[in-house]
């Protein structure tokens, strides 16, 4: 039978083809097929295991009967069944935490911190992070019910970030009622009790109090326990952020910072101190001694005598005539007629000295020297004391006025120069005490411009030292949540957040470095507007959704390595509509929870 | 003979191509860029070759279906991931016509016919379309395959083989036999 043969049929449509297409159809197809084939071949391992569980339970049988027959003690064979049930359950328990709670590295674990308290004791448990843990006298029970006797062991950790909670494996997805939700934490903790390897519990009517160090302030939040049976959160209540705590802790810390304070910081610098030195005692003695030097100088420089003028007598007043020779005064010496006038200063004086013919009569200096002289008069016993002073007349008097005008003249140029030596002694010590003043000078300015730069750098360092305190100290600076809590687990201060309803992608992971594709194990979303972390599951096809308009970062876990896409990257994808995201490998020795938090841009 | 730019890939597109197959092995949402570039082209394919596009619709998802799930199986050999997927159409096509011959339909352009004149150094006229038409009928189905693959969609050699799955070597030779073939009868044309 020949084709039949269309020339030139009409084309079906873009539009039409279009309208046929739909990929959601063909996955739904698809999984539905790989459903029934799986149910086909779940069937075939039916009968097979009936057939098996047949054999076993015929092994079983005989192996009872054995053992009833060998021990007869049903007590002790309702006990070891009892305690093989309670082991089965146990560990059906641990499994089915470990499946819901998966640590996506181990490279990436959070560590617990290990404490021990004495629980007839109680006390307060102070963690690194400023968390305080509240434990009540006689808190724990055994498994039993009863008292522990002695020290139990608290294991305890925190998650306060995005790469913690990644970090963890805690999956913060919560089901309210049929509506999925993201939770964002303001802080996670995970507590543990034992004794000797041994669980304990917390006593029925009694609840530990965790005081949780928080980064969020807040009062949006709410507390809810991970119930991991039921494998969702329980909400617990609403959480208050103690924000008055964490102030006093601020502040004690900001005093800590300040007990040193400014000024003893700047008095401690080395450099400050050589300068406050030379300043106040090296500079101010040189100039001192330059002074004393000087002065010793001018003091060295020989000082004229002045001229002793020799006037006429004064009418009136009583002059003595003396013969004899004025040797020892060379001043008198070149006269013949000198005569002494009494000076009114002599209360002593009597007219009657002039009547006496005294035995002995001295001329010695007086109180002014080369002006005026003592006069001692003896007679006998009595001695008389008087300041006289020198007076000619006569040619004596003018041959005296001459001399003393030659010797004026003489003195004027002795005092001339010696004034001008001073000047030069002055000038010269100015000089040298002008370059030390300069240096003084630069020194105090060199000593301002240090104390300010140690000001500013301490100023700084207070400022660093703070910010580090409130980043080290994580969260414990901004709030404090308190929970009280009746059994030990896994506690969170959250908000929930509806998914977002953007762009919805199938993602593709590349390498940035081989180009090679990444087959996701497992994907997490952070949102960082919103502070989520979003578990991206398998089973919903990797699907991702986003807003376009907020920030995010892609972790990629794949075979022990880890992949992130950056804000940048994803941001490039996004942009350009893509559902191809570049990832770079957390390098070898970088993927461990410091760097991580490094590379989440957190 | 110029090649249909529609089955020509860069090595870029092919590379490209290849990232999104290894996403889809692990993830099937992830083969939806494939689907969505391919639907159009398979439609085509298939419907050129039958008369009813219900049925080349309905057709068209089975063949992806298909491969979807054989996909974990699919090895790269240096063509186009198109050149698998029409391979997977070919077998649809060939099972549904063992069953149902009369489904069987040649769609072609009068530029198709003035083509294959032109080929075989022959000049066109429309008169000869009927003649053409039956020429072309009497061929046997692999060799108006070929003709289809060459003429109609011109295909580059080393992606029909890789459709029917014999040798580049045998494609083209299998061709050359095929415008021999041809040449004789159209030189009866002129008559």
């Amino acid at each position: 039978m020949e084709p039949k043969f269309n020339i030139d049929r009409p084309k079906i449509s873009d539009e039409e083809i279009k309208k046929h297409q739909n990929f959601e159809q063909l996955v739904k197809q698809f999984k539905q097929q790989s459903l029934n084939k799986a149910r086909h071949d779940k069937s075939w391992w039916k009968s097979k295991k009936v057939r098996y569980s047949a054999v076993i339970a015929g092994i079983t049988v005989i192996c009872t009967i054995s053992y009833l027959t060998l021990f007869k003690n049903e007590t002790t064979q309702n006990k070891t069944h009892e305690t093989l049930i309670t082991q089965d359950t146990k560990k059906e328990n641990t499994n089915s935490k470990k499946n819901f709670i998966s640590e996506p590295s181990q490279k990436l674990k959070v560590n617990y911190t290990t404490y021990t308290i004495n629980n007839a004791k109680g006390g307060e448990i102070k963690h690194p992070t400023s968390s305080k843990i509240k434990v009540p006298k006689n808190s724990f029970v055994d498994k039993n019910g009863k008292d522990i006797i002695g020290d139990v062991t608290i294991e305890y950790r925190e998650f306060h970030d995005a790469a913690d909670i990644i970090a963890s494996g805690i999956p913060m997805n919560y089901d309210s009622a049929g509506t999925k939700y993201t939770l964002e934490s303001a802080g996670m903790f995970d507590i543990k009790g034992s004794q000797n390897g041994e669980p304990v519990y917390i006593k029925k009517d009694k609840t530990v109090e965790v005081q949780l160090a928080s980064a969020n302030s807040d009062d949006r939040f709410n507390q809810y326990y991970l119930d991991t049976v039921a494998k969702n959160w329980q909400y617990i209540q609403k959480d208050n952020a103690n924000t008055f705590l964490d102030n006093n802790h601020a502040k004690k810390e900001f005093d800590n910072n300040q007990k040193d304070g400014p000024d003893n910081f700047v008095k401690k610098s080395p450099k400050l101190q050589i300068l406050k030195n030379e300043i106040e005692v090296v500079i101010p003695k040189r100039i001192d001694s330059v002074k004393i030097v000087y002065t010793k100088k001018i003091d060295a420089v020989p000082k004229p005598k002045e001229p002793s003028k020799i006037s006429k007598p004064t009418p009136g007043r009583p002059t003595f005539k003396l013969d004899g020779s004025y040797s020892e005064f060379p001043e008198l010496a070149a006269f013949n007629d000198i005569i002494f006038e009494v000076g009114p200063e002599n209360n002593n004086y009597r007219k009657e000295m002039h009547e006496i013919t005294w035995s002995d009569v001295k001329v010695s200096e007086g109180p002014i020297k080369g002006k005026n002289y003592l006069l001692t008069l003896t007679y006998r016993k009595q001695i008389e004391k008087l300041i006289v002073y020198p007076v000619l007349s006569g040619n004596d008097l003018e041959k005296a006025e001459k001399k003393y005008q030659q010797k004026f003249k003489e003195y004027e140029g002795f005092v001339e120069k010696r004034n001008a030596e001073e000047k030069r002694l002055m000038a010269e010590m100015e000089a040298k005490q002008k370059v030390y003043m300069a240096n003084l000078k630069k020194k105090q300015d060199d000593y301002e411009k240090e104390r300010v730069k140690l000001l500013v750098a301490f100023k700084q360092n207070e400022q660093k030292q703070l910010e580090s305190s409130f980043n080290n100290m994580s969260m414990a600076t901004k709030a404090t949540r308190i929970f009280n809590i009746s059994s030990f687990g896994i506690y969170n201060s959250d908000s929930p957040h509806g998914q977002p309803s953007g762009k919805t992608v199938t993602p593709m992971f590349v390498s940035n470095e081989k180009g090679t594709l990444i087959n996701p194990d497992i994907i997490y979303m952070i949102d960082h507007k919103t502070k989520t972390v979003y578990n991206i599951a398998f089973n919903e096809g990797f699907k991702i959704t986003y807003e376009p308009q907020n920030d995010y970062t892609i972790c990629v876990f794949r075979q022990n390595k880890l992949y992130i896409c950056s804000k940048n990257m994803f941001k490039a994808t996004a942009n350009k509509n893509s559902d191809k995201f570049t990832v770079n490998e957390l390098a070898e020795g970088s993927d461990n929870l410091s760097e991580f938090k490094k590379a989440l841009e957190i | 003979m110029s090649i249909n730019p529609h089955f020509h890939h860069t090595n870029e597109q092919i590379n490209e191509e290849l990232i999104i197959i290894e996403a889809a092995k692990q993830n099937p949402e992830r083969f939806g860029p494939l689907y969505n570039k391919y639907y159009k082209q398979i439609f085509n394919y298939l419907y050129q070759r039958m008369d009813d596009k219900d049925t080349a619709f309905d057709l068209t998802g089975q063949v992806f279906l298909k491969a979807l799930t054989n996909l974990p199986n699919y090895q790269f050999k240096g063509v186009p991931f198109a050149s698998w997927l029409y391979r997977i159409a070919h077998n649809e096509l060939m099972q549904m016509f063992r069953l149902q011959k009369d489904r069987r339909a040649i769609n072609a352009d009068i530029g198709d016919l003035k083509y294959i004149c032109e080929e075989h150094e022959e000049p066109f006229f429309e008169e000869y379309i009927p003649a053409i038409k039956k020429l072309l009928s009497e061929l046997d189905e692999e060799d108006m395959q070929m003709v289809e693959f060459r003429f109609f969609e011109k295909r580059p050699f080393k992606e029909i083989a890789e459709i029917l799955d014999i040798t580049e070597v045998n494609a083209k030779v299998r061709m050359y036999r095929i415008i021999e073939k041809l040449k004789k009868s159209m030189s009866k044309l002129k008559v």
